[in-house]
Parts: C-alpha cells; sequence; structure tokens
C-alpha cells in the first residue's frame, strides 16, 4: 500500500487579514502527482508554504508521514522524511555557485547523484562554477527547480517534493526535460505537489486538487504502480548543517568583517583616540573599555540573517534543513580574537582569561540578536522593523557582568 | 459633535494634570534643604510619580491586548494592544524625561546605567517605541499582530521587575510611593496632590487608550471598505 507522505487536515491558514484556507484537507501519497489548480489568489502558494511548515496554521495539522509536524498551537517539527522545495522565489543566495547549492540540496538527503546530465539538458554545463548572482533570471530558476529535483533523484527513500510554479520563465526544451523528470519521479515513487498554470505539467498529474474549493480528482493512468530501483547511481554524503553552511559563506563574502569587525575596530579606534587612560581608570572601567569592542561587534548581530532574506533562502533552509544558516562560531572567533587586540592595546599584554570572556560576550550576544531578528522574519518588511530599539536591554548586563569580574 | 466616553475623559484628565501642576508649583509644601541637593526640583516627582503609574497601567493593558489577540484572535484586544502601545510610549517618555530632569539637578547626572529601576523602565519605553514605530512600518496582518503581540507579552516580564527593582536593588532611584503601606516620607499636602495627580493621569491614561481605540476602529472599518472596493473578500 502506498504510504501516504502528507496530509492537511482541517487546516486554516490566514495571510494578511484574510483566510486563504479554511477547513481544508488534502493528502499526498507516495508515487503521486498532486496538480493544484486555480486562478491566481485561490491558495496555491499557501498550501505548498503551509505543507513546507513555512506558515503558521490558525487550525488544524499537517503531518508528514505520519508525524504532525506543524499545529495550530504553534508545535513544529523537523520532518521524519525528505523534503525538497522550489518555491516562487528561488531560495538561492548569490554569492552560492551553481554546482555548489545543487549538491548542498542533495546532502540534506545524505548521497548524491551525477549532475552532469542535468546541467546539460538545462544548458547549464557552462554555468557550472559561476556565482548564482551572475546568471539570467531564466537560469537561477533553472538551479532552484533543479535544487528542488536531485534530492528525490539522490534520495533512496520516498520524497515529498514541493514545486510552487517550476514552470515559470523555462524554455521549450527545459519545459521538456522538467516533464521527464516528473515523470521518472513518479515512477520512482516519490510525491510531488505542484502548483502551476502549464497545460504539460498538468497533464502529468495523477490527482488533481482545485482550489479554492478543496476537491480532488483521481485521474486514472495505467501505469500508477511505483518503480522502486533507480537508474542513477548515488553516492552517500554527511550532511551539511545550517551552522557549516553560515561559516563558509560569511568566509566567503566577508560579511563578518564588514558588519561585526569593522564596529568592534571603530569602538577600539574611539576609545584609544582619548589617550592613554589607563592610569586614570578604575579597574571595572578599564575593562569595560576592554571588552567594549566585543559588545559592538556582538550588537551588530548575525549578517547571515540578512542574507538569508535574499530569494527567501532562510525560508528554502528551514524546509529542507533543521534550520536557518547562521555564522555559529564565527562571532566567538572574532570576539576572541578582537579582545586580545583590546587588551594589548589598552594594557599592553595578553590575556587568555579576558580573551574568552571577549569570546563569549560576542557570541552570546550577536546569537541573542541573530534570534531576535529572525522573530520578525515572518513580517512583510522584516528589514524594516526597529530591533535595534531592543539592543539596550543588553547594557545592564555587561555593566553587571563587569562588577562580578573585578569585584 | 457628541463627544465620547475617551474625550471626556481625556478633558478631565488634562483639567486634572493642569492643576496638579499648578498646585504642585503653588501649594505644595517644600522639602527639607537638609534631604536633597535640589530641593526645588523634587516638585517635579508630581509630575513623574503619576505619569509612572499611567505607564504601568499602559503597559498592562498592552500585556492584556497582546494576550488576547494571541489566544483568542480578537479584534478588540488587537485595538487594546494598540491603545496600551501608544499610551505606554507617551507616558513612559513623560517619565523618563521627568526622570532625567531630576536626576541631572539632584544627581548631578541625568541617567545611570547601573541603576536597575532606570534601565528597566528606559527599556518599557524603548519597547513601547519599538512597537508603536515597528507597527507603522508594516501592512496590518495576522503575521504583524502575532510578532508584535509576542513581544508586548514579553515585554511585559519587565513590568513588575521595574516595580520591585526599588525594593529589592537599590542604588539611586528612590523606592516606591504608590503601592506601599510606607507613605511615613510624605506630609498630608504633599499626598493630597499626588493622589490628584495619579487620578488625573488615570482619567488620561484611559481618555487616551479609549480614544486611541476609537481611531483604530475607524482605520479597520476604512480597509475594510477599501478591500471591498478592490473586490476582495
Amino acid at each position: 500500500m502506498a504510504k501516504t507522505l502528507f496530509e492537511a487536515v482541517n487546516v486554516e491558514v490566514r495571510r494578511g487579514m484574510g483566510v486563504v484556507l479554511s477547513n481544508h484537507h488534502v493528502e499526498l501519497n507516495q508515487g503521486d502527482i498532486m496538480v493544484l489548480e486555480g486562478p491566481n489568489g485561490s491558495g496555491k502558494s499557501t498550501l505548498i508554504e503551509a505543507v513546507a511548515r513555512l506558515l503558521p496554521l490558525e487550525k488544524g495539522h499537517i503531518s508528514h508521514a505520519g508525524t504532525s509536524v506543524v499545529d495550530h498551537e504553534g508545535r513544529r517539527k523537523t520532518s521524519p522524511i525528505n523534503v525538497t522545495l522550489v518555491l516562487q522565489k528561488n531560495g538561492l543566495l548569490g554569492c552560492e555557485r551553481v554546482q555548489e547549492h545543487l549538491n548542498l540540496a542533495m546532502k540534506m538527503t545524505g548521497s548524491t547523484v551525477d549532475t552532469a546530465t542535468f546541467l546539460e539538458a538545462f544548458s547549464l554545463t557552462h554555468r557550472a562554477n559561476d556565482n548564482v548572482s551572475h546568471l539570467s533570471q531564466g537560469q537561477a530558476r533553472k538551479v532552484a527547480v533543479l535544487s528542488a529535483l536531485l534530492p528525490a533523484f539522490a534520495s533512496s527513500e520516498p520524497c515529498l517534493v514541493l514545486m510552487d510554479e517550476p514552470d515559470a520563465g523555462l524554455d521549450d526544451r527545459s519545459m521538456n526535460s522538467l516533464c521527464e523528470w516528473i515523470s521518472e519521479l513518479h515512477h520512482l515513487g516519490h510525491g510531488l505537489l505542484i502548483s502551476t498554470h502549464d497545460e504539460r505539467i498538468k497533464s502529468l498529474a495523477t490527482v488533481r486538487h482545485h482550489l479554492p474549493d478543496g476537491t480532488t480528482d483521481i485521474v486514472e493512468k495505467g501505469d500508477r504502480e511505483p518503480r522502486t530501483t533507480s537508474d542513477r547511481p548515488s553516492t552517500p554524503h554527511a550532511k551539511i548543517t545550517p551552522g557549516q553552511f553560515g561559516w563558509n559563506m560569511q568566509w566567503r563574502t566577508l560579511a563578518w568583517l564588514n558588519q561585526n569587525a569593522m564596529a568592534a575596530l571603530l569602538t577600539l579606534g574611539i576609545l584609544l583616540s582619548m589617550g592613554d587612560l589607563s592610569d586614570n581608570l578604575s579597574e571595572m572601567q578599564q575593562l569595560g573599555f576592554i571588552l567594549a569592542p566585543a559588545l559592538a561587534a556582538g550588537l551588530c548581530g548575525d549578517a547571515m540573517v540578512a542574507m538569508c532574506r535574499e530569494e527567501r533562502a532562510g525560508s528554502w533552509w528551514y524546509c529542507v534543513s533543521t534550520g536557518t544558516p547562521h555564522s555559529g562560531m564565527l562571532p566567538f572567533v572574532l570576539g576572541g580574537a578582537i579582545t586580545l587586540l583590546s587588551s594589548l592595546a589598552f594594557t599592553d599584554d595578553l590575556v587568555a582569561e579576558t580573551a574568552v570572556i571577549g569570546a563569549l560576550l560576542t557570541g552570546i550576544v550577536a546569537h541573542l540578536l541573530r534570534f531576535a531578528q529572525q522573530s520578525t522574519e515572518r513580517l512583510a518588511r522584516p528589514q524594516a522593523v526597529f530591533i535595534g530599539l531592543l539592543t539596550p536591554v543588553l547594557i545592564l548586563p555587561y555593566a553587571l557582568l563587569l562588577d562580578l569580574l573585578t569585584r | 459633535m457628541k463627544m465620547k466616553v475617551g474625550e471626556v475623559l481625556l478633558l478631565f484628565g488634562f483639567t486634572g494634570v493642569a492643576t496638579t501642576m499648578m498646585l504642585a508649583f503653588l501649594w505644595a509644601p517644600s522639602v527639607s534643604i537638609n534631604a536633597f541637593e535640589e530641593p526645588a526640583a523634587q516638585r517635579i516627582f508630581y509630575w513623574h510619580v503619576p505619569s509612572a503609574w499611567a505607564a504601568f497601567i499602559a503597559f498592562g493593558a498592552l500585556f492584556v491586548g497582546s494576550a488576547g489577540w494571541m489566544f483568542k484572535r480578537s479584534e478588540l484586544m488587537w485595538r487594546i494592544h494598540i491603545a496600551g502601545s501608544e499610551a505606554g510610549l507617551a507616558t513612559g517618555l513623560m517619565t523618563v524625561w521627568s526622570g532625567c530632569v531630576w536626576g541631572a539637578a539632584e544627581w548631578g547626572t541625568p541617567w545611570d546605567w547601573s541603576d536597575v529601576r532606570l534601565n528597566t523602565f528606559g527599556l518599557l519605553t524603548l519597547l513601547a517605541i519599538y512597537l508603536v514605530l515597528g507597527r507603522s512600518s508594516q501592512p496590518d496582518g495576522v503575521e504583524t499582530r502575532d510578532t508584535f503581540a509576542a513581544f508586548g507579552l514579553y515585554g511585559f516580564i519587565l513590568v513588575p521587575f521595574t516595580y520591585v527593582a526599588t525594593r529589592i536593588w537599590s542604588i539611586r532611584h528612590p523606592g516606591p510611593v504608590i503601592g506601599t503601606n510606607d507613605g511615613g516620607s510624605l506630609n498630608a499636602d504633599m499626598g493630597l496632590i499626588l493622589l490628584i495627580g495619579t487620578l488625573s493621569f488615570t482619567l488620561l491614561i484611559f481618555g487616551h487608550m479609549l480614544t486611541s481605540m476609537r481611531i483604530t476602529a475607524f482605520e479597520q472599518r476604512i480597509e475594510a471598505l477599501q478591500i471591498q472596493l478592490d473586490g476582495g473578500k
């Protein structure tokens, strides 16, 4: 019997002030291609994003392979099955390379397949080592579509493939390849949920789900029995975590230098420009001066948060991985290094203990800021909120820390 | 045009506040020159304490509104959230500003980063600014309401902390005046003016919140009509 890959039970989803899905029930089995049909604004993208755990539910719950992954009380769990996704936005960072992103997407399933034939079919072979930011809109769309399809080809277990208008911007040749691959994944036993207005993709449907009324038609086809083996050899690979990815991107873009390190260096420079204060300061004031650059570095937050707003890359990561990319240990390393520098500048001495405190200060403050920034990611304009107004909450703990350390 | 309850309360509140200020400057007894560095500056206390009291009422309303929206999805509660944050911002600024003036005169510095009461109250005011400015930067919607209601709920932790801060950790800020049995340091005339001020600010803040809720209700009606004109549901 075919396994149910996802089930949305009596789901209600609101966007803005409107109810987009109300008391909605739908399920998808492995080996099914479910095409969502309906006019613009009928809730197709909303359903895909709800199934991808990207939207909160007002009522009901959504389960993946029998495990509830999101419910109306706000409980969320990581999906027990491999989920792949292409949103209307591409979910790519401009600083990622094409081949790198595809490998990354496949590694989420624990294995990879050779990408040469896929890149060739999409005329992307010559772009494999280019940054995504160098691609045309159509080429970037192809990379986004491949990052939803390739993990399913690499996975030995049934995958849930979520695609929101994958045909947007694709040429005829690419559309033919896309339809072949969708058909192949169906035969391999994966489940596909696709929102589209394209008749070629619609003709592949085994199930048609109509929105906004929520009715479902089963399309009779002769080849519904799923095949279980793939002729594409896969290679096992370790999964990459959001922290590892964030670390890599930070070093590639040097965003930490622009954001955190510059704030720390400027603070240090301003304090030093006041002259030699070491004789006139109490022990607590001196420690406050030494640690101030580390605090300033932390107060700038995590550059990955802003980076992940590009093309909804953070949403893509949240769906296919265990969380959104972050800078991981980088703020701790930066805090330690800047405190050593600051200690040297103020006291002509390198104190390891102070460097550890500086590392913890920058790391903890930067990650607290990240949590605060990420808490506004649901908003229509997350970049427009005034999260910096809340950062003075950290001044008093900083003063108390200095008091404690010099008591 | 007939006046609504909110506007009547605002009128009485403003009159009461003006009376309080007049009594504070012309009738209130002077404090001992031995107990204060700048005894004349102490008169700002008749503005500072009632406005802090009104701020706690406003932040209480913010908490109730935030919780009501989060758990009941009530439009009325969202209006209370908005009214609470706006009133909290107004009274928070009144309190912080008057405190800074007194601090500058009495302590020689308008702000002390190591004083718990000052910092927690300052943070409450920053939270109110964050909520008011943040909400105005976003289109209205369930996402906006959920996010800011969550901040309103978490921020309320600061309210009881601020209130008890001077009891458990008094550095510079004087201890509480309202809500204690220890009113011995105030003489009867001072207490009377403080009572008039507290009642006036209470009327003012309720009037402010009721008026704000009415304005929000009008905005929501306009928004609904615009959506109808756009052909939406």
